[in-house]
């Protein structure tokens, strides 16, 4: 087999009319595919937070602010969690590449710990944030807010789910070395949602208002 | 899969019945096929993953990573609690570098876009520039500021 099969069994080579373009990127369409995703989502989240700045210092709104609600000793934690489940998630990938599957499986249960974590913190922040008096519907600030946050909580969600559903393969022995890009795609999508929260935690908890 | 011709415009495929059928032949298209991959993607030793340029990081490359994102993520709850002590102009500037540095480590280390094809940093670039000039275009008509 050249280096040409073992490298990309299943994709084709594309050249031009003049065969001097060459589309192959060394990559499955896996990759690329989450990659135009991952690219996509920044818009998709960029929509949000512009929202979320724009309403929450909007004059005449009714209901708490967020200086009055935003526990920043208590987010900052959760940050912290999503942070490290980054680093178990790059473990994992590093454990699979090895053909280490214990490892693999220790590390993507922690970051699916973590994450499970990160969501019940959010849940909390959600109800304590209810209890004071921000609601969905109480103020442009509280829509915005919730929207954003929850959006991202329901990535961080379904990463958990993605990445669960990885190791429950694993326990049934249906994945091996073989199989680290599924694991790398994944945690790229993982890894985003960490970026994401990165700015989300600047620019909704600590910016001054 | 299957050859579909070598004539202008073609769609060369490295496997195939059409292709295997004539031995030669195969082994000439294939090397006239690594002669057209660009040089970065064919850099796949064993224990690189497809679309890598690089090898991916060491595990104590990744902790030290982690801990200079915990570091960092301190300095920026330190610099918000400076609120009324410096300007909140200074402050604004501060917390967004500390973010932008752990944006870029998170995804060239984590990501391994230092390591993978230049192809999807381009992506991801152009994903973040456009999220970043749709907060200028949003934020600016509307004449909001900090």
């Amino acid at each position: 087999m050249t280096a040409v099969e073992e490298r990309q069994p299943d994709l084709p080579v594309i050249s031009d009319a003049h065969g001097n373009h060459d589309a192959h990127t060394g990559s499955t369409n896996a990759k690329l595919a989450m990659w135009l995703f991952l690219s996509s989502d920044c818009l998709f989240f960029g929509a949000f937070i512009s929202t979320f700045l724009l309403y929450r210092d909007r004059p005449g709104q009714e209901g708490p602010t967020p200086g009055d609600l935003f526990d920043i000793p208590f987010t900052s934690v959760t940050s912290f969690i999503l942070l490290m489940s980054s680093l178990t998630m790059v473990l994992a990938l590093a454990a699979i590449q090895r053909g280490d599957m214990r490892r693999f499986r220790v590390w993507i249960i922690a970051t699916v710990l973590f994450g499970v974590t990160f969501i019940g913190g959010q849940i909390f922040e959600f109800t304590e944030f209810s209890r004071e008096g921000l609601n969905i519907d109480t103020s442009l600030f509280g829509s915005s807010f919730f929207v954003l946050t929850g959006l991202h909580g329901a990535h961080v969600t379904a990463g958990i789910i993605w990445l669960l559903s990885l190791w429950g393969l694993s326990m049934q022995e249906h994945m091996g070395q073989g199989d680290a890009e599924r694991v790398e795609i994944a945690g790229l999508y993982w890894h985003f949602v960490d970026v994401v929260w990165i700015v989300i935690f600047t620019v909704v908890y600590l910016v001054p208002t | 899969m299957s050859n579909e011709g070598t004539a202008e415009g073609t769609v060369a495929t490295r496997t195939g019945a059409s292709v295997s059928e004539q031995p030669g032949r195969q082994e000439s298209d294939l090397e006239r096929l690594e002669e057209m991959i660009p040089e970065s993607a064919l850099r796949h030793a064993p224990g690189l993953l497809p679309g890598e340029v690089k090898a991916h990081p060491d595990p104590l490359q990744y902790v030290v990573v982690a801990v200079v994102l915990v570091v960092i993520t301190g300095l920026e709850i330190g610099v918000s609690y400076l609120e009324g002590s410096i300007p909140n102009g200074l402050i604004i500037a501060l917390l967004l570098v500390m973010a932008f540095v752990k944006f870029f480590l998170v995804a060239s280390w984590y990501m391994h876009l230092r390591t993978d094809q230049p192809v999807f940093r381009r992506f991801f670039v152009i994903g973040t520039i456009a999220a970043i000039l749709l907060y200028a275009i949003v934020l600016l008509t509307l004449h909001v500021s900090f």
